[in-house]
Parts: C-alpha cells; structure tokens; sequence
C-alpha cells in the first residue's frame, strides 16, 4: 500500500523505515534531498552561488543524480580561504544569521589550519542523530553506560556522540579533563559498558591500564563494546583484533569528518561500512581523474554530500578518504544501505610516492600490528638522502618478548618487502619510547620537502 | 503478520506539532523562554521530518 513501508524487528535498527528502505526509493529520496540542499545553498551562500554561476549551474538544472556530477566539488583550502571574513569567522559560505549560530566546533587541523563548524540547533540535532544511528547498529542501547573519554573543546571529536548516546538513552560519563589513568579508573569504578575513541586511544588505555595501573581492561573492566572512528584502523584486521583482544569487547568502526558529520557505520554483522543514504549522498571518483566509481573493483576518493546539514551547507566534499564499493549486494543485518569494502583504507593526500611506489600508511599498520613481538606503536620517516629516498619504520618490542630481536627484524623486513616492495631500515626503540596520541596520530612522517 | 509502518500518519502528527509550535511562539508575544523552547522544539521535529516525512513525501 503506499504511504505504509513494512514493519521489520523494529528494535534491530534506529530507524528501520530509512535504514530498510527498498534501494530504488532510495533514488528517489536522494535526488530529492540533494535538489533541497542544493538550491538552499544557492539561496543563501554567496560562497555557494558564485561557485556554482561561474560553472553554469543552477538548481533547476538538477533533474537526476547523474546531474549531479555537473555540480563543482569542494576541498578543505577552498573553505579555509573564506573563513576569517564577513559574516566572522565562518565567511559566505554560512546560509544563516549569525544569531542563529548556537555551537562553533572546528575540525582536528591535522591537515592545516582547522576548518570552523557553525551549528544552529536543528543542525546540533541533525549531528548527534547521525551518530545516533552509528551508536543503535554498534549495539548501544539504554542499559549502556557510555564512557567519553575525550578532551571537550573546540575540535568536534566525539561531541556527537555525547549527544546521540544520550538521545538513545544511555547513561554517559564525561570523560574530559581527565588524564588516560583517571578515565581508566572512573570506568573501572562506574563499571562502564562501552566507549568511543581512535584507534590509537584504544590502544593506548589499554597499555596504559597495564603498563601504569597493573589493570588488565579484558579482565578488571566491564566494557563490552567500542566504537572506533577517526582513523581508519577498526576496519584493519590487525588493529582491530589487538583492540579487541585488549579489552574483552567487540570493536565496531564508523566514519565521517566534522564538516559532513558520520555518513557511515557497521553493523552487527561486519561486512564493511553501510552508508546511511537517507542522510548522506556518498560518491567515489578515481583519484586522478575524477571519473565516476559506480561499481567495486577500484579505489577511490569519496565525495559526500550533507542534505539536511543547513547552516554551513557540506555538498559534494572531496574527502580525500579512500574506499571502495563491496561486492555484497545486501547485507544480513537487513539494512538496504550500500555497503563499502573495509572500511576506510587510507587518505589519498597521506599516499605518497618513495622510490617510485607509491605507499600508504594502512599497509604498514597492518604489518606491524600483525606481528605479536611488536608493540602497537610505530612511526615511518621518510627523508631524501642524495637523490635517493629514505625510509624508516621505528618499532618497539613488547617487554614480554624474550626472544632475539633479529627474527623479528627479519620477519618484519620479508613482509615489508612483499607487502610494499620497499626496502625500508628498521629501528627498535625501547618499548614506551615512540610518541603516543590521544586521538588522531601521526605516525607518517614525510620529510623530503623540510630538509 | 507482516505489519507495516504507516508513514503518511506519522507525517500527519509531526506536522501538527510543527504547526502546534509555530502557534505557541507567535502567542508568546516574544517571551524569551517561550520562544527559545520552541526552537529547540522545532529543531528536533525537524529530525521527525528527515527520519518520517521526507521519506513520506517519496511516497505520494
């Protein structure tokens, strides 16, 4: 009957008529809400409507999704350039009044000067309900008591989930202003469930626990999931099973950045990322030509697209994130949202090119976290010497191991080679010795163009 | 039993509310901790319409 969408284990999802919605309605929905969004920035973003007159385009010319490749994308250091000005500090891409402005967030400034993010209300709303969607399919639910353990402040981070675990009816711990051995402590004396972190803050609590406080997180806690996000790690086996194995948990992986909010999560099931299409209109483009990704079997950079974010409209944002469709048509959680193959794999601004091959840091992750000697921090530096590259992977060794450090180096050095076809030096440091992070790393360090 | 969710309805009620609150803040004669409830109110009955409505409104 229309106007009625079959009701189906209700409980399973956050919303099951968007999250089960059949695929051909999703076309529909999607070219109706990217017409919206389009149009309202259009409307009122002087940013927005000089960048689409100078291409020739206007709302009416969007009459299918294939239009919407027509449609200019937007990068980081074109909004970058407009911030500081009139209306302050957000520029002429803001849609709104400045007095409909509630919240100011900023993205991590890991790639550059820090993109500002203002928030009216209803987009607040919007940002916490997108990770309320994220935390439902991790298995939160209202008996959960959700640990935050990150340092509130200006950079968005985990703020949505704050939000959005509190919107689903969890209990939630505010973790800010808390060192990594106080929150391991809070959470052992409020017997928290779950939290939300980096990869890399995972991990570290976990060392920490050990190493610091003598508390084994499998064992002394009570936390039986985690959501991961911000780094692609949840969806690198290695990383994800050391996450996992540390803490007793199940680890579930999500994505997005500050200026398109969370577009996309896993399931129970685990069988790649889903991408909430009601919300978002997510695209894959060839790195180097831009040429539309509609089918798996390639890598590609993602484009996103906010449809209902409105004071500082996100359409058509390259990303820079890669990632690739799957191959699996539907998963078996019953959500009808196209599904990418693990995960995020990298950033294409972070692949760089050493001695001719080109090299990303998820496949040194995966080696190093692969091997059981190793601890779980790591750093690659790469440096010019002569007209020659030079690569470097400092590792530590877990104290436990006893063993010669040479069969580890040799180990490490066969599965670099297949694994990249580099010849990398190996460096052992002493475990604790290599930077750790709160929450996103830097592990890759390029430096042929500081020398 | 296959049930089913009846969308058009759920569209019906969240509008009804829409309207309920846009009455309330004209009738408020700008009192502020009327209106700034309100729009706190229609902040969240506009995720109502992304999660019902929207979908709703592919429907007729």
């Amino acid at each position: 009957m229309k106007g009625r969408i079959a009701l189906i284990d209700k409980k399973r999802y956050w919303n099951p008529i968007i999250e089960t919605l059949p695929r051909e309605k999703f076309q529909k929905l999607q070219l109706k809400k990217f017409q919206n969004i389009f149009a309202w920035a259009y409307e009122h973003s002087k940013f927005y409507r000089k960048l689409y007159s100078e291409a020739g385009i206007e709302p009416g010319d969007i009459k299918s999704l294939e239009d919407v490749q027509k449609v200019p994308k937007i990068e980081k250091p074109m909004m970058r350039a407009i911030q500081g000005e009139d209306p302050y500090p957000y520029g002429d891409m803001l849609c709104v009044p400045l007095e409909k402005v509630t919240t100011y967030h900023q993205t991590s400034g890991t790639t550059g000067q820090p993109i500002y993010q203002p928030e009216t209300w209803q987009d607040w709303e919007w940002y916490s309900e997108t990770w309320a969607c994220v935390l439902h399919s991790h298995g939160f639910r209202d008996y959960d008591r959700v640990f935050v353990p990150f340092s509130y402040n200006v950079f968005i981070a985990f703020w949505g989930v704050h939000y959005a675990a509190e919107k689903i009816g969890c209990e939630v711990i505010p973790g800010g202003g808390l060192n990594t051995e106080a929150r391991i402590l809070k959470m052992r004396e409020l017997r928290a469930t779950a939290f939300v972190a980096t990869p890399t803050y995972v991990l570290a609590m976990a060392d920490t626990a050990k190493t610091k406080l003598g508390i084994d997180p499998a064992k002394d806690l009570q936390v039986s999931k985690i959501t991961v996000g911000g780094e692609p790690g949840g969806s690198i086996l290695a990383t994800r099973k050391r996450m996992e194995e540390a803490w007793s948990a199940k680890v579930y992986d999500a994505a997005g950045t500050c200026e398109t909010g969370t577009w996309s999560y896993e399931c129970l099931a685990q069988c790649g990322l889903h991408i909430n299409e009601a919300l978002f209109l997510v695209e894959l483009e060839d790195v180097n030509t831009g040429e539309p990704l509609l089918q798996p079997g390639r890598v590609g950079n993602l484009v996103v697209t906010a449809f209902d974010r409105m004071a500082q409209p996100c359409i058509r944002f390259n990303t820079k994130d890669l990632a690739e469709w799957s191959t699996e048509e539907q998963c078996e959680c019953g959500r009808t949202f196209r599904l990418l193959k693990g995960g995020i794999l990298g950033r294409s601004d972070d692949m760089t090119k050493v001695k001719g091959v080109l090299l990303g840091p998820t496949v040194i992750e995966e080696i190093v976290r692969g091997s059981p000697q190793l601890g779980d921090e790591y750093e690659v530096i790469v440096l010019k010497k002569g007209d020659t590259d030079d690569i470097t992977l400092k590792v530590e060794l877990i104290p436990e191991y006893k063993g010669e450090k040479s069969s580890v180096e040799e180990e490490l050095m066969r599965e670099l080679r297949i694994k990249t076809n580099l010849r990398f030096n190996l460096e052992f440091h002493d475990y604790g010795s290599l930077p750790r992070y709160e929450l996103k790393s830097k592990r890759f360090k390029d430096l042929r163009g500081k020398q | 039993m296959t049930r089913e969710y009846d969308v058009r309805r759920m569209a019906r009620i969240i509008l009804a509310i829409k309207k309920a609150a846009n009455e309330l803040k004209e009738a408020s004669d700008g009192i502020q901790a009327v209106d700034r409830n309100v729009d706190r109110i229609s902040a969240v009955v506009r995720i109502l319409e992304i999660n019902v409505s929207d979908v709703a409104s592919i429907e007729e």
